[in-house]
Order: structure tokens, then C-alpha cells, then sequence
């Protein structure tokens, strides 16, 4: 069974991060995997300097070259080519989609969107002052036309601590149950490996991730 | 009474842009005036979501001209306004800064420096030093602080908000792209728990009454009609900006007493200079720091009390030699062994690439 999963949220809760740790953990399953940079507003600044690392890796990577492409910053950008056909391909599919709730718009532009079986996963990092509290993260939620699932992404970078993923676990099956939407998983920094099993302390599944967006260079 | 967004200290991850605008918050700005430009775009994003829930305003203008003068208004008519601009927009806004530097207005624009000339890149550089310093037609009269962590920007924000309208000169944060971008916690606080008292915003035009029967006619002038007159009006100004300068001016240094070279460096790069002076250290080689926080007014006398203990200097910076430029002046008339430069212009630097210069030029000199 392949997948197709798009990493949709608020700007900078780790929707990257979370896109990147996913596909590689899918690759040497057998099926090819592909990961697609869906940002249309920075796309230089997410994927772009991490491409040739994850293709080594056995990611085929969509996602622009800096020489290929003019940065247009503020008045956006053109997707690229491939990017349009990468629900038709085979294999697992992922999206990172960027700049939150209008991100998720250009879905419209992915030949196949209508009849595919995308999985809209919501990244959601309660350490982010947004998305504090129950009420602000429903809020914001409810302003995406769909989300299938929620990863608790909560952390507060080098700085995190137990406490937080803990907490963050806590708001976000709190959010889950109200929107009636499953948590996916939970998505923790590897280093913290030791102190969780399979699972969080409310049953959802946990994700390790190793950190690859702090060389992207900001 | 609508709360205050900010309750206790509270401990989060940001982007450098939103801390601008939980900053102003904090600040008890009123307004915001901008017009969308890359990299500051999310300062913009984030005030207008918060704004609406702490009865706070926002008005997009129809270029940064506009927003410049706009803000001026705003502050005239008593409110805390703010705007944020980079690259091109800051060329725009210097119209409205020279109007506030003679007008003596508390101007609070906060710059995410972008690549130049022109439209350049959209992310990245610390190429308007010179621009913000002294982009003006006049003398300068202008405070700019140049932050490197996401704490800084918050704390320089407060404090930039504090500065202007203590002094009345208007009033820089400069960070840049990455600054703006980059993701780090941030402990966030309200200025009171923490002692700082915000000066309260006062209405300068518009006040009650009928002027000249009920109160006195405010006249503030940027035109005279002689060259004599505006000497004396621009004369008692200039002393006025250096007895504020003594107070407002900063810098932070690390081991420059007794240090065989100073790394000097400025915002962002700061952070690759003091791992690059650590890494060094570790290795025995006496490295120190010098870092302006403010590039206006600059810390002169701090710079050249370091000098006085080592003359042998690296300077880098993402711009060509436009910090340069201000150390120099400083340094003028100062005996100096060695002054080497590593400008990269729109790139970032690494710690790594000034060890290597380093512990290379060593390598030569032995």
C-alpha cells in the first residue's frame, strides 16, 4: 500500500522536518519514494539546500534548483513542473507544503488531487505562541478546508525539554477530540529516544526525528 | 481593558519576524503602518493577526513612502507606531527618517536587511549599514540597533520603543534576513515584570483646545528659510545627539584584553565570531571579540580602549566594508598592526571559515 501524505500547518511547525523524517523512513521498503517541495512562496529556503543530501539518501526529490528559478519572494513562485504530476506517480508521495492555510490551496494545482487518496496531516508545535492553547490551535485548524490526521510536533528546539512534548501531547489530543480529527503521531527529536517507547502517554504512535533542517542555513 | 497578550514569562519558538510583533506588543505599540516587502512580510502577518485581539491597528499603505509618513502622522497624533521595511523599501522610507531626524519625531522601523543593489535577493545580506546609518540627506541623527539572537530583537524592540521616545530621534532594529527566517525559543515577558518602565507616547499635533488661546502653537519645521537659521536650528540638535549618545550607545566584547587577534563583527555574524573566538581559545590561540550593538551611535571610545590591548583585527561581515567603514572611522588616528577583512556580500558566514583564516594566517606569520 503507498502512500500519499501532505505535511500541512502553521508557518514554521515543522511541516519540513516532519515531510523529510517521513519519507526517509519509507525508503528500502521496496516501493520508490518521493518527496515534493509544495512551497510557493519561499521555496529556496526550505528543501532546496538539503536536496542533494536527501537524494543520496534515495529520496527523488521535486524541488526547484537555485540556478533553475528566479526568487520571487513576496510576489510568489512557479511550480515546478514535475511537482503538477507527482500524485501520479508511483510509489509513496509526500508533500511539504508550505505557508500554512494558503499552502494548501495550490492542492488545486496537482493533476489527480480530486480523485487521489491524499492523507492532509496537520504539523501542530504548541511551543509556538500561536498555537498555545486549545482554543487558538481549534481556531486555526478549523480555517484548513480538510485535515485527515495531527502531528504533536511540540518543541522549542535545542532548548526542548520533556515537559513540553509532554504538555504538547496533552493540547493536542485535547484538539483532537474536539475536531473529531486522529493524532497521527507524536514527532520527537531523536536525542529523546530513550525516554519514550512506541507510543506517547495518551497512545499515539511516536515518530523520531533526526534534525535536518538546522542546515538549511538560518 | 482589553488584557495584556503577554501574562507571564513565557518560554516559546519563534521566528525572528514574530518576535517583532509579540515585541510591540510588549511595547504597548498602537500601530502599524507597512507596506509588504521580503524578508520583513511575517512582522506584518503576525501584527495583523494579534492586532485585532488587543484592540491594536494596522493600515497597509500603497508604497513605503507612504508607510514612512503615515507613521509619522501617527506618532504625531500621540500613538506608538512602528513600520518594517528591507532592501528597496528602506531606500523609500529615507524621505520620512530625515523628516523625523529634523522633526525630532520618535520614529520605531525595524529593517530585515535583504541582498542589494536594487531588488537583489529577497533573503539575506547586511548590506544596508550604511543606509540605515546614514541613508539620510543630514547628519545621521539616528539610533541603530543591530541584533543577533531572537531574544535580542525582542529586548531591542522594547527597548528601541523606549529609546525613540525618550530621545526623540528616530529609531532602528536592524536584523536581516536569517534573523527574520530563523527559528529559536524566546523567552517572552512583559517590560514591567522585568523593571522597565515604557515611556508613554504623548500627542504632539491635535492636542485639545484651541492653539495659541487655549495652548501653546505647536510649529515643527524640516524647512528654513536662511542657511544661518538652519544652522542654528541644526547645530543644537547635533549636541543634543551626542549627549543622548553617551547614554544609548552599546557594544559587547569578549577577551580583548590580551588577545593576539579581535574577530569585530556585527548582527547575525556575531554569533559565527564568538564560535569561531571559542574554537580558537579551546585551541590556545588568544582570540577576542568585538561586537558594536549600536552602529549608530557607535561605540567608539569601547572600540579603541580595545585597540589600545590589540591591534591585530579580522572584520567580517556580509556586506563589502560597510562595517568596515564605521570601524575605521573609529579607529581613526589609532595605531593598527593588522586590519584583515573576509566581506561576503549577501552570503552568511560560518565559524568555521574564520578559524581557517585565522589559524592560515597564523601559519604564514610562523
Amino acid at each position: 500500500m503507498c502512500l500519499q501524505e501532505a505535511y500541512v500547518g502553521e508557518y514554521a511547525s515543522g511541516k519540513s522536518e516532519n515531510a523529510i523524517n517521513r519519507a526517509l523512513s519509507l525508503v528500502g521498503g521496496g516501493q520508490p519514494v518521493t518527496l515534493v517541495d509544495l512551497d510557493l512562496v519561499e521555496p529556496f529556503y526550505t528543501l532546496r539546500p538539503l536536496r542533494d543530501e536527501l537524494s543520496a539518501k534515495g529520496l527523488d526529490v521535486i524541488a526547484w534548483q537555485t540556478r533553475e528559478t528566479l526568487g520571487l519572494g513576496e510576489a510568489g513562485s512557479i511550480l515546478l513542473p514535475q511537482a503538477r504530476w507527482a500524485l501520479k506517480r508511483e510509489g509513496h508521495v509526500i508533500l511539504d507544503v508550505g505557508y500554512g492555510v494558503h499552502g494548501t490551496r495550490s492542492f488545486n494545482l496537482l493533476e489527480g488531487y480530486g480523485e487521489s487518496g491524499l492523507q492532509v496531516l496537520a504539523v501542530v508545535n504548541a511551543a509556538r505562541p500561536m498555537t498555545a492553547s486549545v482554543p487558538d490551535i481549534v481556531d486555526y485548524l478549523r480555517s484548513f478546508e480538510h485535515i485527515d490526521g495531527l502531528i504533536n510536533n511540540s518543541h522549542l528546539g535545542d532548548d526542548t525539554d520533556l515537559d513540553i512534548i509532554h504538555r504538547g501531547v496533552e493540547i493536542v489530543s485535547e484538539v483532537s477530540r474536539i475536531l473529531g480529527v486522529p493524532v497521527a503521531a507524536t514527532s520527537v527529536d531523536e536525542r529523546f529516544r530513550d525516554s519514550f517507547g512506541d507510543c506517547d502517554q495518551r497512545g499515539n504512535p511516536v515518530r523520531f526525528l533526526h534534525r535536518y533542517m538546522p542546515h538549511a542555513f538560518w | 481593558m482589553i488584557e495584556s497578550p503577554i501574562k507571564d514569562e513565557q518560554k516559546v519558538f519563534v521566528t525572528g519576524n514574530e518576535v517583532i510583533a509579540w515585541a510591540a506588543l510588549a511595547a504597548e505599540a498602537d500601530i502599524m503602518y507597512g507596506y509588504p516587502i521580503t524578508p520583513q512580510n511575517e512582522i506584518m502577518h503576525y501584527w495583523t493577526r494579534l492586532a485585532p485581539k488587543y484592540g491594536k491597528k494596522f493600515l497597509q499603505t500603497e508604497d513605503e513612502l507612504s508607510a514612512g509618513f503615515t507613521t509619522l502622522g501617527g506618532i504625531l497624533a500621540g500613538r506608538k507606531a512602528f513600520s518594517a521595511t528591507a532592501g528597496p523599501g528602506t531606500i523609500l522610507f529615507q524621505e520620512s527618517i530625515s523628516m523625523a531626524e529634523m522633526m525630532r519625531i520618535p520614529m520605531v522601523v525595524v529593517v530585515q536587511q535583504r541582498g542589494g543593489p536594487s531588488t537583489a535577493t529577497v533573503i539575506y545580506s547586511q548590506q544596508e549599514v550604511n543606509m540605515v546609518t546614514f541613508g539620510g540627506n543630514g547628519e545621521g541623527w539616528r539610533v541603530v540597533y543591530s541584533t543577533s539572537t531572537h531574544q535580542e530583537l525582542y529586548d531591542y524592540t522594547i527597548k528601541a520603543f523606549n529609546t525613540a521616545w525618550k530621545y526623540r530621534f528616530p529609531t532602528f532594529i536592524l536584523g536581516d534576513g536569517y534573523q527574520a527566517k530563523m527559528r529559536e525559543s524566546l523567552v517572552m515577558y512583559k517590560p514591567s515584570a522585568r523593571g522597565i518602565e515604557l515611556v508613554k507616547p504623548y500627542t504632539v499635533l491635535g492636542g485639545p483646545g484651541v492653539p495659541g488661546r487655549d495652548r501653546l502653537a505647536v510649529h515643527l519645521r524640516n524647512t528654513f528659510s536662511v542657511e544661518e537659521e538652519l544652522y542654528e536650528a541644526v547645530m543644537p540638535a547635533q549636541e543634543e545627539y551626542e549627549q543622548m549618545a553617551v547614554e544609548v550607545v552599546e557594544h559587547d566584547s569578549q577577551h580583548t584584553e590580551g588577545a593576539e587577534i579581535i574577530i569585530i563583527a556585527h548582527g547575525v555574524v556575531s554569533r559565527a565570531a564568538i564560535a569561531a573566538m571559542n574554537r580558537l581559545r579551546n585551541k590556545g590561540i588568544k582570540a577576542g571579540y568585538f561586537r558594536p550593538i549600536t552602529l549608530r551611535p557607535f561605540p567608539e571610545q569601547e572600540l579603541r580602549k580595545a585597540a589600545g590591548h590589540c591591534s591585530n583585527f579580522l572584520l567580517v561581515e556580509s556586506a563589502l566594508g560597510q562595517l568596515a567603514r564605521l570601524v575605521k572611522e573609529a579607529l581613526f588616528n589609532v595605531p593598527v598592526e593588522r586590519f584583515d577583512t573576509i566581506y561576503k556580500p549577501g552570503v552568511g558566514i560560518t565559524a568555521e571559515e574564520l578559524v581557517e583564516a585565522i589559524e592560515k594566517n597564523r601559519k604564514v606569520e610562523h
